[in-house]
């Protein structure tokens, strides 16, 4: 009887979190997209396993600021477009989210690179598969709604499974791999491997990808009693994505590192370890690589047309018909064409345009900490949902350690430049 | 009226020049009429206090309150205009999100009250003092832009302490401010806010609002406009509406603005100025509508669905011949009970009370009273309709009568 009983009650548990999961993990992914992986592909052969250490803490600070903007979203049922426009006005607000909008579509145009990199590595022509893109992005946002959308997404986030392959594949040095993980393990300091940390967390915490957990979990309509599935959710989202990034550092780590290959740019990776780990491998290091890419040019498209349509008012929803929210759909699909038009431009400098929005990405980065803590420890707006003190702390010195890294990226970059 | 945008962060001084600090927020009652009744201000020292809406003397480059003022606070009902409304989400009353309250409209004649909300981009850039630069972008593209105000009898009052606005209707229903409310509002203010405002809008609804005005508001405002912009106003305004404003305006100024008009706005208006030369003339409307007496009852709805939908009444369908003499009447509730085959000619009614341009107002007027009708036609020595005097142009005879 008291078997049943307990059955029953994880049984129910279970069904709710699945129902609430989504979100979370979704956005997590997006942030292993076309940029990310590169980054992580990069420092993979650049530093072998000895940089794996990083993951742990990407993977905490990740959990802690996702987790904030959950609260935020299902306590208040606001976005931060909300509620920076509401506590702070027309001005700043404008100012916050113009530059939001212009680091978007870099980051969209970078993942639009890796997507045209990655086709050109694998003889696929480089328009019509841009095209294609936009097209199919563009279908995907306006014709489904929260539901189909965050289907597609998971679906997609399956294929990064491709990376545990290649990964296999490749047969690491598991042994090492798992040690270098937990333990610091083989590491020669040099300003190269400071910066290749950094470039980690500045690949996977992004101004856009705190707009947009904010956005999708009130896309979902969640109640406040599913607040504590979300948090969970918000945790199992940023160990997945590291999970994946672990494999994508493994793979490249175990051919390129181990073979003493260079790359010049992370997207060549796909091709780079065909001769060490075969076809298999290299071409689902690829695929990998291009619905990372798709992933990535929806979600931050959506968090720039999020984000506006929270600063304009309007519904600003998946479910809303495309005919009665035109400035959402609109501002998504101006996104796509602008980057994809910058992508295919033969003499604009992709690495230099890239660099400079990753530098705006990094200036935002302390901004959007400072509303995200100001607003989490608000009573009067989170009621008992508020920081509490330990946690406070940890969410403190989590954006100081992020705020400090994307500063220490900017000047470095600009004084070598 | 003004906008919260101009006035906040404004300096406030005391009667006798000295810095009291800076206009930081507006305390109004949540209510169906939205008194402001306190001023927010900001001391140089960052601590805020909140003073009477009665110590105000004026706003104008500065703020100016009285030397003693006494400190007051928050009351139940009350509620800031920055934390409970500006900028702001609203949602209408099917939990849609609409838009955000850009800016707040404030009146300031005859005590201080909120009007509205203005829910346009022009509220937007006001704040960031961009609001000339994009009107004045407007003669170089061709584009207009416009406040959209959102009137306060839209709102749900009680629901904002939640930190919302929420309509009282669907977002499809909803309209900017009414042209007759906007009116009413202006009339409380001097000739040169209502030229601003009206400047602001787009020319139909702006002729709405000047044709909801006063007499004396619409003759001031239309000798100061342009000719050319007069007539492009009176070209949207109902043709005896037009013939009234001419007529107060003066003789010169007339002259100058008709040949403005279109070509068939002139003849109507030239028409019926010659006809406000007799008694009854200066009553005349030349919104009537007229069918052929072989007409089916079918028929007349097709052509009166076509062309009355801009009639501001219709009780009466006039039956001519085909010398366009007038022979008979039909009312509305007539035609509807007749199947839709029948000629109108079967059913109206033949003996057809009609006035002449020489029939005196009062005759005219005892004739409607006695027959209850609500409009006379009135014709030539050929039986021709000219037009019609209904009771609305009447009423204020009567009512001098009855005084």
């Amino acid at each position: 009887m008291l078997n049943r009983f307990k059955f029953s009650y994880w049984w129910k548990r279970i069904i709710i979190f699945f129902a609430v999961f989504g979100p979370a993990t979704i956005t997590a992914m997006a942030d292993n997209d076309g940029a990310g992986v590169a980054t992580y592909s990069l420092a993979g052969a650049q530093f072998g396993y000895s940089i794996l250490f990083v993951l742990l803490i990407v993977t905490i600070l990740l959990a802690i600021t996702q987790e904030m903007g959950v609260r935020i979203a299902i306590v208040t049922g606001k976005g931060l477009g909300d509620l920076i426009r509401e506590r702070y006005g027309v001005l700043v607000s404008l100012l916050v989210f113009l530059g939001l909008a212009i680091a978007n579509i870099g980051t969209i145009v970078a993942d639009f690179a890796a997507i045209k990199a990655t086709a050109i590595l694998f003889n696929i022509p480089v328009v019509p598969l841009i095209l294609l893109v936009v097209v199919l992005a563009f279908i995907f946002v306006t014709k489904g709604n929260y539901r189909s959308n965050q289907r597609i997404f998971l679906v997609a986030s399956l294929f990064f499974f491709c990376y545990v392959i290649s990964a296999l594949k490749a047969r690491p040095d598991w042994d090492l791999a798992l040690k270098s993980l937990v333990i610091p393990t083989n590491i020669h300091f040099s300003k190269e491997f400071v910066l290749a940390i950094i470039a980690v967390l500045g690949t996977t915490i992004t101004p856009w990808g705190q707009f947009f957990i904010n956005s999708y979990v009130i896309d979902k309509k969640l109640s406040i009693d599913k607040l504590k599935y979300e948090q969970l959710e918000t945790f199992f989202g940023a160990f997945l994505t590291d999970f994946f990034s672990f494999f994508m550092i493994v793979a490249t780590a175990a051919t390129l590192f181990v073979n003493r290959i260079t790359l010049i740019s992370g997207e060549q990776a796909a091709l780079a370890i065909k001769p060490f780990a075969g076809d298999l491998a290299s071409i689902l290091f690829g695929l990998g690589m291009l619905n990372a890419g798709f992933m990535g040019i929806v979600v931050v498209s959506l968090s720039t047309a999020y984000a506006f349509s929270e600063f304009f008012g309007n519904e600003g929803s998946l479910d809303a018909p495309f005919e009665k929210d035109k400035i959402f759909y609109g501002l998504f699909l101006a996104q796509l064409i602008i980057a994809a038009i910058i992508v295919l431009l033969p003499w604009i400098s992709l690495f230099k345009l890239v660099f400079y929005t990753q530098a705006l990405n990094g200036a935002l980065l302390p901004f959007i900490f400072f509303f995200l803590l100001k607003i989490t420890n608000n009573r009067e707006l989170m009621g008992k949902h508020i920081n509490n003190r330990w946690y406070n702390y940890f969410a403190i010195i989590s954006s100081v350690v992020i705020v400090l890294s994307s500063l220490f990226l900017i000047f470095t970059s600009i004084f070598n430049l | 009226m003004l906008y919260f945008s101009e006035i906040k962060g404004k300096k406030v001084f005391s009667e006798d020049h000295v810095l009291v600090g800076f206009l930081d927020d507006l305390i109004f009652q949540a209510s169906e009429l939205p008194q402001i009744t306190k001023l927010i201000i900001r001391l140089p020292n960052k601590q805020k206090i909140i003073i009477d809406i009665d110590a105000l003397i004026k706003i104008n480059h500065n703020i100016v309150i009285k030397k003693k003022y006494n400190l007051s606070e928050l009351v139940e009902n009350e509620l800031y205009l920055v934390r409970n409304l500006l900028d702001k989400q609203i949602i209408d009353i099917k939990g849609h999100k609409v838009i955000r309250v850009n800016d707040v409209v404030i009146q300031d004649k005859e005590g201080w009250y909120i009007s509205g909300v203005d829910v346009g981009v022009l509220g937007l850039l006001r704040w960031i003092k961009l609001e000339k630069f994009f009107q004045n972008l407007h003669g170089i593209f061709g584009w207009k832009m416009k406040p959209i105000f959102l009137s306060w009898a839209d709102i749900q009052p009680l629901e904002l302490a939640r930190g919302q606005v929420f309509l009282k209707k669907k977002e499809e229903k909803l309209q900017r401010i009414r042209s007759e409310d906007l009116a009413d509002y202006l009339e409380k203010t001097t000739i040169k806010n209502v030229k601003k405002v009206i400047d602001t809008l787009n020319t139909q609804y702006s002729a709405e609002v000047l044709q909801n005005l006063n007499i004396n508001y619409q003759s001031a405002i239309f000798r100061s406009f342009p000719p050319e912009k007069a007539a492009q106003f009176l070209e949207v305004i109902d043709s005896d509406e037009t013939v009234d404003i001419l007529l107060a305006i003066g003789y010169k100024k007339r002259q100058l603005i008709i040949p403005f008009l279109s070509e068939s706005k002139k003849q109507e208006v030239i028409y019926l100025l010659d006809l406000s030369k007799t008694s009854i003339g200066k009553l005349i409307t030349s919104e009537f509508f007229c069918v052929d007496s072989q007409m089916t009852v079918s028929q007349i709805t097709n052509k009166l669905r076509i062309e009355t939908p801009d009639f501001s009444s219709l009780n009466y369908i006039y039956v001519i011949n085909q010398e366009k003499q007038l022979i008979g009447v039909i009312n509305l509730h007539e035609l509807l009970l007749q199947s839709n085959d029948v000629i109108v000619f079967k059913f109206m009614t033949q003996n057809v009370v009609v006035a002449h341009l020489t029939t005196p107002e009062e005759i005219a007027v005892k004739k409607m009273l006695k027959y209850h009708l609500v409009a006379l036609p009135v014709i030539d020595i050929n039986k021709k309709i000219l037009g019609i005097i209904t009771l609305d142009d009447v009423d204020e005879f009567i009512l001098k009568k009855l005084t």
